[in-house]
């Protein structure tokens, strides 16, 4: 299944491309910057670190967020079809996917309590998300480095 | 210059000690990206923000991320220091970050002086002069520096060396 991916003119084309593979990580990591970096900024917020910040701003940054994440989803798949055999078989690279699945499920159900939770009270439940949430996106940043080296 | 600097960290100590440390590489890398992310995502908030976007926040409010923001920056210019010594005839002359640097001095300009203008007298000319400047302007052009700046970062391995 992996090999016929591989074998797809967009795959082909990712991989024989000169400036294909380049182009798509330097796009994956605008998306990385803006999913992980609005995320890390919102769970500082709810664990307190900014008090004067309504959390009510990452429900208006929602829709930037997924704009990210699909750049990032389309870019990464891109990359991914290309040598698809290979990164099924690493294990950073299975570690950050189940990071990222953790981490954006995690951004739902914050983007559900946010609309609840008064600003001022967070309560210890979303606190423990928020930590949950930026040890997930640590993870997937980590793994995703090592998957070069692995 | 980069090539005198080169010159300067090529066999030093430092530069030994991060060749011969094997781990030291990967572990700066998740630094850098960690450092990206705090940076370029404080900075979305703030520019966000004065280009018009949720209003019921005060611009000052945003501010209060700023130190987070420059922690992400201190982190990557530590960690970018290390990368330059621990290979530095690679980025020297590698056009990506000739350029990249470049784009990080601007970004750096346009926001300190959008900062000074609190900092001086309002009656100086310089701040009238920037007073002038609409400050989606300078947000903008916070956004896309920095993100010209993550491009050129990641071309760095794949552009000729000049």
């Amino acid at each position: 299944m992996f090999e016929t991916l591989e074998n797809t003119s967009l795959a082909l084309w990712v991989g024989e491309s000169l400036w294909a593979y380049p182009g798509l990580l330097s796009v994956h990591i605008v998306g990385l910057a803006i999913v992980v970096g609005l995320c890390t900024i919102r769970d500082l917020t709810l664990l307190g670190m900014f008090e004067e910040i309504d959390t009510k701003v990452f429900r208006s940054l929602n829709k930037i967020a997924a704009l990210g994440f699909v750049i990032n989803a389309v870019s990464g798949f891109m990359l991914f079809s290309s040598q698809a055999s290979i990164f099924i078989q690493s294990t950073p690279f299975l570690i950050k996917m189940s990071a990222i699945v953790i981490g954006m499920t995690l951004a739902c159900v914050l983007h559900m309590r946010l609309a609840k939770e008064d600003s001022k009270k967070v309560t210890g439940g979303t606190k423990f998300i928020a930590v949950f949430s930026l040890l997930s996106w640590l993870t997937a940043i980590a793994a995703g480095r090592l998957i070069a080296y692995l | 210059m980069l090539d005198f600097l080169a010159q300067a960290f090529l066999g030093s100590p430092l530069n030994q000690w991060i060749l011969a440390t094997y781990w030291l590489w990967p572990v700066m890398e998740i630094t850098h990206f960690i450092g990206l992310t705090l940076l370029m995502g404080g900075l979305l908030v703030v520019d966000l923000r004065m280009l018009g976007m949720f209003n019921f926040l005060s611009i000052s409010a945003t501010h209060k991320i700023l130190p987070v923001v420059l922690f992400g920056f201190a982190l990557n210019l530590a960690t970018g220091i290390l990368f330059f010594v621990g290979d530095p005839m690679r980025y020297s002359v590698n056009e990506g970050f000739q350029l990249k640097m470049i784009l990080v001095l601007l970004a750096g300009a346009n926001a300190f002086l959008f900062h000074i203008r609190d900092a001086l007298n309002p009656q100086s000319t310089i701040v009238l002069v920037l007073n002038k400047v609409d400050e989606r302007i300078v947000a903008g052009l916070s956004l896309s520096l920095w993100t010209g700046v993550l491009l050129l970062g990641r071309l760095i391995p794949y552009v000729s060396t000049g």
